[in-house]
């Protein structure tokens, strides 16, 4: 079993994928989060809300990092060990991802480097603008992946020639219900997930009785407000899908007939069931818990519970945790369901592989999911000594004056 | 249409090679530009804003190669495996050293992440070098002409980095540590003079190597222009390396695209149409970023930052 590149290929894919989207969502949560609170800083002139987006712009700028570098190797190993997908879909996947890397990530990065570098050397608008063209672009890197990825789920909009798809309608292809669903799912879900790490990181202060300006006070209600928000669309856009995940494709039998159809599914692993439905246990007990506690901390609200309740100050922290844990069991889910399938119903996961020896396999899984795991445990690491330090001291906090240790005089006579 | 796509892939290799040239010639030339612990700093607080705005060129370019010459990601990715992990490896322990340098300040931490940066921009160097010789051998990796062509396309990078080096190491107005920018300045001759021995001689093993189809007369004609442009840096110093190491570096994908032995074949039209409309909007805004982050970094860089 062990000498079978595709597994190590899938385990492979699998695990990076999974350490990716933990980062992403991060990104993308709290990318909305921020944006808001340096609008609210901006508008309203104030150096203590600024200190505040600098602390918590530190955290999303080193998760960004992970998140980059994690998405380099997703985007190389698909053109590595996947060339089956490439060399009959290539056409069709693929150009929603050249879009995602010119059209978002190339201004996410770069409109990112404008605000890491302009803080103090900019005017407040255009460096506020900078920030919204992160987050904008930010989803939109997120809606164009998810056009690629919900094709495999549901292939729309081609046609085989010759045994090679060509896309027939692009608009197809971008309204996908796949596509707009898992879209409107992640950006929600996102949302939830920044709400409660701003919520948790905020209540964690507040309970050690460290609150600079009022930041982390106006940061856990901020926090709560944005999950609380964002609970029941990530429910109703993830419940959505579930129809699509066993009605058959349009495109059905295009490639494949019924018959072949029905052998390949009928030889599908049981342990990849049994993974799939955990994946989809996590997610709903993950959602029902926050269902059950932030009603909660929204009653606390009013009787100033926010800031007092010790009990609530040490729960706050822990469910920032569990809705990252409930995205990688949503994506379990979602792609361990269309086993045996890379496109459902047209190409065969085995078929999608690259046709790699053992050895080759083995040595790309060792070097990149060790080296992600080592680099995913330094980042959160990081992320968590940052996040209780408090905002002095963040990778973004102001540069501190001139050492004058150092200096030499100028002229000597 | 093909042509149009083709030379957006060439551009955006064109960019990439120019503008990631800087820094990662800069990490590959750190040990012998930054000796003491705050050269260091320097070097990475100077490359750092750089990287940021370059990789992107290379992510684009894959993403563009993946969309829209299918065939060409499975022939040249797939078929050179082993060099694509060597770069994909390199890239992200360089870039990882990137990262994590400045956020935690012991000196046992400087040390493996400024050690991460140098071995990976070298890694990152050297696999281009073979990607290029691969690219011109048809697929196989000639004999005689792959080490020179991989010589040859990393002093190139180090020249870059060299050039950069000398610009943007120089001291902020009233501060010490001008030797780093120094160093560079003076290894700019030594590495165009390098240069304009090993280019003529590579190109010579192209010819002779049997590997390399001597049909394409581009590849002489690609090397003596780099190898003219390195003549110019090298006589007059670091003063016009810039613009002639960014022509060199530029000169590379040109060279890979006329005298690679790859069929580009273009995607089907409608994938075109969805990249051209999908793209076409975002591209003023990519202009203005781009130019607005390299003109803000244009001056030297400052004591501290994010990144060191």
């Amino acid at each position: 079993m062990f000498d079978d590149p595709l597994l190590w290929a899938r385990l492979q894919f699998a695990l990076t994928a999974g350490i990716h989207y933990t980062f992403v969502a991060l990104t993308l949560g709290m990318a909305a989060l921020i944006l808001v609170s340096q609008f609210s800083a901006v508008l309203r002139g104030d150096a203590a809300r600024l200190a505040a987006v600098r602390f918590w712009g530190g955290l999303y700028v080193v998760n960004y990092g992970m998140g980059v570098l994690s998405g380099l190797v997703m985007e190389l190993q698909l053109a590595l060990n996947w060339n089956g997908l490439n060399e009959v879909f290539g056409h069709v996947v693929s150009a929603p991802l050249a879009v995602e890397t010119v059209a978002a990530f190339f201004a996410e990065s770069t409109f990112l480097g404008l605000w890491i570098f302009g803080w103090d050397r900019m005017n407040r608008w255009l460096h506020l603008a900078c920030f919204g063209v992160v987050t904008l672009t930010a989803y939109l890197s997120a809606f164009w992946v998810l056009v690629s990825n919900g094709f495999l789920k549901n292939p729309v909009g081609f046609e085989m020639r010759g045994g090679v798809a060509v896309l027939t309608d692009p608009v197809a292809l971008v309204t996908n219900p796949s596509a707009l669903l898992a879209f409107g799912h992640v950006a929600t879900s996102t949302l939830l997930v920044g709400g409660l790490v701003t919520a948790g990181v905020s209540a964690y202060h507040l309970r050690r009785g460290s609150d600079p300006e009022g930041m982390f006070r106006r940061g856990v209600r901020r926090g709560v407000l944005a999950a609380s928000v964002a609970l029941l669309p990530t429910a109703a856009a993830g419940g959505a899908q579930y129809p699509l995940l066993f009605d058959p494709p349009a495109s059905s039998g295009t490639t494949l007939d019924a018959a072949e159809i029905e052998r390949i599914e009928a030889a599908g692993s049981g342990l990849v069931r049994v993974l799939a439905e955990t994946g989809n246990a996590v997610m709903a007990l993950v959602w029902t818990v926050f269902f059950l506690v932030l009603p909660l901390a929204l009653l606390a609200w009013p009787l100033r519970g926010l800031d007092r309740w010790r009990w609530l100050q040490w729960l706050m922290p822990v469910l920032p945790v569990l809705a990252l844990l409930a995205g990688v069991g949503g994506w379990v889910y979602r792609e361990l369901n269309r086993q045996p399938w890379t496109v459902r119903h047209h190409l065969t996961t085995a078929q999608a592989v690259t046709e790699l020896s053992p050895g080759l396999a083995l040595l790309s899984f060792v070097l990149f999911t060790g080296v992600f795991v080592v680099l995913a445990g330094i980042t959160g690491w990081l992320l968590v000594r940052f996040a209780r330090r408090g905002p002095a001291g963040g990778p973004l906090a102001p540069a501190p004056p001139p050492d004058s240790g150092a200096a030499v005089p100028v002229h000597s006579y | 249409m093909e042509l149009v796509a083709v030379v957006l892939l060439v551009g955006l290799l064109a960019g990439y090679s120019v503008l990631a040239g800087c820094d990662i010639g800069l990490g590959m030339l750190s040990p012998y530009v930054a000796r003491t612990p705050e050269e260091r700093r320097r070097v990475v607080s100077a490359a750092a804003p750089y990287f940021l705005g370059s990789e992107v060129w290379l992510v684009a370019a894959v993403g563009v190669t993946a969309g829209l010459f299918p065939q060409i990601e499975g022939e040249v990715v797939a078929g050179q495996w082993p060099l694509f992990v060597l770069l994909l490896a390199g890239w992200l322990v360089r870039d990882a050293g990137l990262w994590l340098r400045g956020r935690v300040a012991a000196a046992a931490w400087h040390a493996v992440w400024d050690t991460a940066v140098v071995a990976g921009s070298w890694a990152v160097a050297l696999a281009w070098g073979l990607v290029l010789a691969a690219l011109l051998g048809g697929g196989a990796l000639p004999l005689l002409f792959t080490p020179l062509c991989v010589a040859a396309v990393a002093l190139l990078f180090l020249l870059r980095g060299a050039a950069f080096g000398a610009e943007r190491l120089v001291p902020v107005a009233g501060r010490t540590g001008a030797e780093s920018a120094e160093a560079a300045a003076r290894a700019t001759r030594v590495l165009a003079r390098a240069g304009l021995v090993v280019l003529p001689v590579a190109a010579a093993a192209a010819w002779l190597d049997g590997g390399v189809r001597a049909g394409a007369p581009a590849l002489a004609v690609a090397a003596a222009v780099t190898a003219v442009l390195a003549v110019t840096a090298g006589v007059s110093g670091p003063r016009w390396s810039r613009p002639t190491s960014a022509a060199a570096m530029a000169a590379l994908p040109v060279l890979a695209a006329v005298g690679g032995q790859v069929s580009a074949a273009v995607a089907d039209p409608r994938s075109l149409v969805l990249v051209a409309v999908a793209t076409a909007p975002m591209v003023p805004v990519l202009a203005v970023g781009q130019v607005w982050l390299y003109r803000m970094v244009r001056r030297p860089a400052p004591e501290s930052g994010f990144f060191a």
